[in-house]
């Protein structure tokens, strides 16, 4: 009885693991979908966001079934509920993975974004992510820690792309268009780092339950 | 254990108690009844004998001498005629009762009868008188159980004061027969004393101690020696059981993973690595098929070989760092890739003119002009193949065959060299100049000799017109050092790596203006390595380059 109790809270762990992998390709074709224009990339961060649905759905089942037929207690409990937050975050990653490639199919093919800092912060918010899923892996707390610390960067890209994408507006207001599409994607971005910092903040709650 | 003894030896003890006091009352109480029995016959027959001489009214003289004893006189037809405890009259006939028949029958006659609450006993002894009445006597005692319940109170008490002894012995007793047992030293079973019935224990212990540390032993160095093959295995080695958890894991395999975790037992392997390829790898071989496939970590080409285990249900991955095959693999194809191309742009030009001359296209006056291309492209067809047998062969030195070597003058062969060039450099009014003087190495003249070939045909290709091309030869630190600077266009920063790649070319839309065939370079690097030395590039990318090669020099 208790063993298979584990076992579940186990399997909810990996899948989990699962999710954040899934969470990490798909922004990960996403971006790459824009900086190289290819539309087999974004094409998968599509179809990867319905498997993130799915995914989504299977854990919270889990959680549920787990509160309801165990009750589990202390750590346990508390790993249940982080369990159900982070799905929630990750979801919305994958949603706004989504986002990026559907705009960059407008934009992809646009000059524009090599002017930018779009690709230091594609990467930096796919940084954050990836140690936020490894520190809720390893269920390593500085890491946690770290990550929140470093939405600060990706917060301040943002404000330098968007003041970059004003003095292209200005310079030619024929790349308007693009300019505003690029401003989503960075916004989509930063959302992205904000889900990844309450994906750390979750970890830290799991573990020092705080 | 201990419990079950302590009520066991209460319940022996309360036992013991109550039957000890059951019997002795039954003895002490058969014992007491015979003597009243007695008793009562022998007053029974001194009355008899007193009424028989002194008549009925002796009787009214003996009342209350003896008050336990109760005395009627009966007549023949069981008639109660006295009695001295009751008024007769109320009494019915006697004549039914066993002492009086027995009295009439055999002269005496005697009978026992409890009450009805059997509180008493009554003992009943009658004698026939001569005048034929008969004189009956009864004596009434407490009943075997009236004398039993009066004594009960003292019994509980001394049940409970047994109980108590047993219970405080008993469990003294336990504790002397259960602390040795906790109190044993397991690991070193021949040191403990304890009382002689344990040693059959004791001994049996230390025979399965002495087979356990035999075991002990042998796992430890079986493990011993495969922690000594796992963490010096430059692959990585992961074991996982059917939940994909990690039984064993090298550090190779952390290392290949790039991960600067401690030991991670008990962690998903998912933990590690999360890639799309190992998730599905994962994911293939727990399902039982084998499967390989190729990690990129950190810039680097981990191969990961997954296979099931059957019986237990789990898996073994094995990691292998490809990165150095890879890249080999790729330097290949991509020298293949340019060697076809190398060969077929002259092929080209060359079957083109080829073909103009053959249908009669070409006007007359041109077939010389188009033969002369002909001829060029081929020279350069042949130059080209020329080049890659040398660096084949190159390659071949190195590798498996070396060559016979001799001593080689630089300075001398570079006199000999420098003839070759004098039409090209003069062609180009490059002025070429040489100094230094001898420097004998032990080498391959051969491979000396194309490399500074090579190096001077790079320093004229590649100059302006007008310039110089300087070859200096001299000597430190036990190596030849030879120079050759030009005053040529250059290599930009960026490049100076690549030049020694095959077929890497500086620029390649202004390269083509010059002959060449990207191999150069590559020949002077590998002849350079033939003899162990070394090859540096000066240039600050617009004007002049020195390239200097270092060679030890001969022995003595």
């Amino acid at each position: 009885m208790r063993d298979s109790y584990i076992k579940q809270l186990q399997q909810m762990h990996t899948e989990l693991i699962r999710m954040g992998a899934y969470c990490e390709e798909s922004i990960n074709c996403a971006v790459k979908g824009l900086l190289y224009d290819d539309a087999g990339l974004r094409e998968r961060a599509f179809y990867l966001e319905d498997t993130i649905n799915l995914k989504q759905r299977e854990i919270e089942g889990f959680c549920v079934k787990l509160l309801l037929r165990e009750q589990p207690v202390a750590s346990d409990l508390r790993q249940i509920t982080t369990a159900q937050k982070m799905i929630i975050d990750m979801e919305r990653i994958g949603d706004q993975a989504r986002d990026i490639a559907e705009i960059s199919t407008f934009t992809a093919a646009s000059s524009v974004k090599s002017d930018i800092h779009i690709a230091d912060m594609a990467s930096s918010a796919i940084k954050m992510l990836t140690d936020s899923v490894d520190s809720f892996v390893r269920a390593d707390l500085d890491k946690a820690r770290q990550v929140v610390d470093y939405d600060d960067i990706v917060d301040e890209l943002f404000d330098k792309i968007k003041s970059e994408l004003i003095d292209i507006i200005m310079a030619d207001p024929g790349k308007g268009g693009d300019c505003l599409d690029l401003l989503m994607i960075a916004k989509y971005l930063e959302r992205i780092g904000d889900h990844a910092e309450n994906i750390a903040e979750s970890v830290v709650y799991w573990i020092s339950g705080q | 254990m201990k419990k079950r003894i302590l009520i066991f030896s209460c319940l022996l003890a309360v036992l013991s108690v109550l039957l000890t006091a059951a019997l002795f009352q039954l003895a002490a109480f058969n014992n007491y009844f015979a003597e009243a029995k007695q008793e009562t016959i022998s007053e029974t027959n001194l009355i008899k004998a007193a009424v028989e001489t002194v008549g009925e009214s002796y009787l009214d003289s003996i009342i209350n001498v003896n008050p336990e004893l109760r005395i009627s006189l009966m007549d023949r037809n069981g008639d109660v005629l006295y009695d001295s405890d009751i008024s007769y009259e109320s009494l019915g006939s006697h004549a039914s009762r066993p002492e009086f028949i027995g009295a009439l029958t055999a002269g005496f006659g005697e009978s026992t009868r409890l009450s009805d609450t059997f509180g008493e006993q009554t003992y009943y002894y009658a004698v026939l008188l001569e005048d034929g009445n008969v004189l009956r006597t009864a004596r009434t005692v407490d009943s075997v159980f009236a004398s039993f319940f009066r004594l009960i109170l003292l019994t509980v008490l001394i049940a409970v004061a047994v109980i108590i002894a047993a219970i405080t012995i008993g469990a003294r007793v336990t504790n002397s027969i259960v602390d040795p047992i906790n109190r044993l030293d397991l690991d070193h079973i021949e040191n403990n004393a304890v009382y002689e019935e344990l040693s059959p224990l004791l001994r049996r212990m230390k025979h399965q101690n002495d087979i356990i540390s035999g075991q002990m032993a042998e796992i430890k160095q079986k493990q011993q020696e495969f922690s000594a093959i796992t963490d010096n295995m430059r692959e990585g080695l992961l074991v996982l059981d059917r939940d994909a958890y990690i039984l064993s894991c090298n550090k190779s395999a952390l290392h290949l993973l790039h991960l600067q975790i401690e030991f991670p037992l008990r962690l998903n392997v998912l933990a590690l690595n999360r890639s799309k390829e190992f998730l599905s790898a994962i994911e293939t071989v727990l399902d039982g098929a084998p499967t390989e496939s190729m990690l990129h970590i950190n810039g680097r080409y981990i191969q990961l070989i997954a296979n099931p285990v059957w019986d237990a249900g789990g898996a073994i991955l094995m990691l292998l760092d490809v990165t150095e095959r890879e890249d080999r693999e790729k330097l290949r194809r991509e020298f293949t890739a340019n060697v076809s191309h190398e060969l077929k742009t002259p092929l080209t030009s060359i079957s083109g003119y080829a073909e103009i001359i053959s249908t009669g296209l070409a006007k007359k006056e041109d077939v010389p002009r188009f033969a002369y291309n002909i001829f060029t492209e081929s020279q350069r067809l042949i130059t080209l193949i020329g080049d890659i047998m040398l660096l084949s062969k190159l390659d071949e030195y190195e590798k498996v065959n070396p060559p016979a070597r001799e001593d080689v003058d630089l300075f001398a062969l570079t006199q000999e060299i420098l003839p070759r060039f004098y039409d090209s450099a003069a062609k180009k009014d490059v002025s070429l100049s040489l100094e230094g003087d001898s420097a004998v190495i032990y080498a391959v003249r051969q491979a000396i000799d194309e490399m500074i070939f090579n190096l001077l045909d790079n320093a004229i290709k590649y100059n302006c017109i007008g310039g110089s091309a300087a070859v200096s030869i001299t000597k430190a630190d036990g190596a030849a050092i030879l120079s050759v600077s030009d005053t040529g266009v250059g290599i930009p920063l960026c490049e100076q790596d690549r030049v020694f790649e095959r077929f890497y070319r500086v620029e390649k839309s202004r390269s083509n203006s010059v002959e060449g065939t990207g191999l150069g370079l590559s020949i002077v690097k590998h002849a350079v390595l033939l003899h162990h030395g070394g090859v540096t590039i000066q240039s600050d990318g617009s004007s002049g380059t020195v390239i200097s090669v270092s060679l030890p020099l001969a022995a003595g």
